[in-house]
């Protein structure tokens, strides 16, 4: 496919930061859009979203058996009484990895991302080459990743076609047992909540 | 395997190489990529407000601007321009010119145009209690014509307007799991056709059915299927 030809070129930064200002000046110029409220937004979404939302809600659901089953039944209402608002979660499903089965989740279509539980995605996961394979070869994938899965472990792939959105919920790993909270959810990493990694201890 | 002739639409298409991973990935690598995520949010509410729309405006780039050198954000600064000149705010000959580019060159010269779509080809819209925030989710009263463990097959809307039907699912056999809230209908919305609110299933393929026994083994690919897009499934004759 020709298309195939055109993402790895190297960008010139220079180009784009140039092309983008004088985009960002006329839009300023024609008066649709406001700076501030411009940095405001990149503000909010760069550092006050991201995967320790996520990563809180898998740390609890490691320590209480009944916040996990409540997630996994019904994320929705979990979320609401955690008080967790924001963009891209309007619907989300909680997918638990466990012996023998093992989570994964995609938009083959574009790449829809829970924002509020995780941040904005990460390039890889935007890569078509992550998008057009992990459908079709996700245990080769997982591996080129540094994820081998054993043969008989089950692959589930989410590819978020609809506006559901899908976290991945790993497992504890041993050593942990005595570990609290805020610890547990120290370990809990981006990848891990989108099903390409596992959680390590220390 | 498919022929996918929307240029987004590249799940299962073969000849990518390996994936570009970085664990420890920034969430903005230059300032432009920061400037562009900035903007979108302030352009769409002066274009592209319906649900579905800003994601076709970006389907409906040519392959040079959906793969563009700039990658994902330089999409969206592609789509933002294309959007200026349709919504009326720069013309694309003033934005050649405002941009300081070759004349001609801007992505809004080879975008494709909206297409057509038959509203006959849509399922029928259908009333419900309006929402008191904005949402994609409706009620519907009637429920599902599925249920979990129905054996369905997609068919749904092959043109080339807006559809959330991934095309390597296209007439293959999959297993209802679940069924979500129902959502507006985003190849309704993106075409400002009207809502058409459908139930919205989960829809479980085995891998083997999808790729062929040369498939990896003890995969399940799960699809979230607007209804309007599901029959079900007949009998082999």
């Amino acid at each position: 496919m020709n298309e195939h030809d055109h993402h790895h070129h190297e960008v010139d930064p220079k180009t784009a930061e140039v092309r983008t200002e004088a985009l960002e000046d006329l839009l300023v110029e024609k008066g649709l859009i406001d700076r501030a409220r411009v940095d405001a937004l990149i503000e909010r979404f760069e550092h006050d979203l991201g995967p320790m939302v996520g990563a809180r809600l898998v740390a609890k659901s490691w320590l209480e058996p009944q916040f996990r089953d409540s997630l996994l039944k019904n994320a929705d209402r979990v979320l609401e009484e955690e008080n967790i608002k924001g963009a891209e979660i309007e619907h989300v499903e909680v997918k638990a990895n466990e012996p023998g089965i093992h989570n994964v989740v995609v938009c083959t279509l574009c790449s829809c991302y829970p924002w509020a539980l995780l941040g904005l995605p990460p390039s890889w996961y935007k890569s078509p080459e992550y998008r057009s394979r992990v459908v079709r070869e996700p245990r080769k994938v997982l591996q080129e990743m540094g994820l081998s899965l054993d043969a008989d472990t089950e692959i589930r792939v989410w590819d978020s076609s609809s506006e559901t959105r899908f976290l991945v919920l790993p497992e504890r790993p041993p050593g942990t047992e005595e570990l609290g909270l805020e610890e547990l959810a120290q370990l809990v990493t981006r990848d891990s909540m989108i099903g390409v990694a596992k959680v390590k201890a220390l | 395997m498919s022929t996918n002739s929307r240029v987004h639409d590249i799940g299962g298409t073969q000849g990518w190489g390996e994936v570009p991973y970085d664990s420890n990935e920034p969430v903005f690598h230059n300032d432009w990529e920061r400037r562009v995520f900035g903007l979108m949010f302030q352009v769409l509410p002066h274009t592209a407000k319906r649900p579905g729309e800003f994601r076709h405006a970006l389907e409906r780039l040519a392959p040079e601007d959906y793969f563009c050198p700039d990658g994902y954000y330089g999409r969206w600064r592609a789509a933002i321009e294309v959007l200026l000149d349709e919504y009326g705010h720069v013309d694309k000959v003033e934005l050649d010119d405002l941009l300081g580019v070759q004349p001609g060159t801007s992505p809004g010269h080879r975008v494709a145009k909206i297409a057509e779509i038959p509203s006959e080809n849509l399922p029928p819209d259908r009333l419900t209690r309006k929402p008191e925030h904005r949402t994609v989710r409706r009620e519907l009263e009637e429920s599902s014509r599925f249920q979990v463990g129905d054996r369905v097959v997609a068919m749904g809307n092959s043109g080339m307007g807006h559809t959330r039907l991934p095309e390597y699912v296209r007439r293959i056999p999959g297993t209802v799991v679940k069924i979500h809230p129902a959502e507006v209908l985003p190849d309704s919305t993106a075409h400002n056709l009207g809502e058409r609110p459908q139930h919205v299933l989960c829809v479980a393929y085995h891998a083997k059915d999808l790729w062929g026994e040369a498939a990896e083994e003890n995969v399940v690919i799960n699809v979230d299927l607007y209804e309007s897009y599901l029959e079900m499934e007949t009998e082999p004759s």
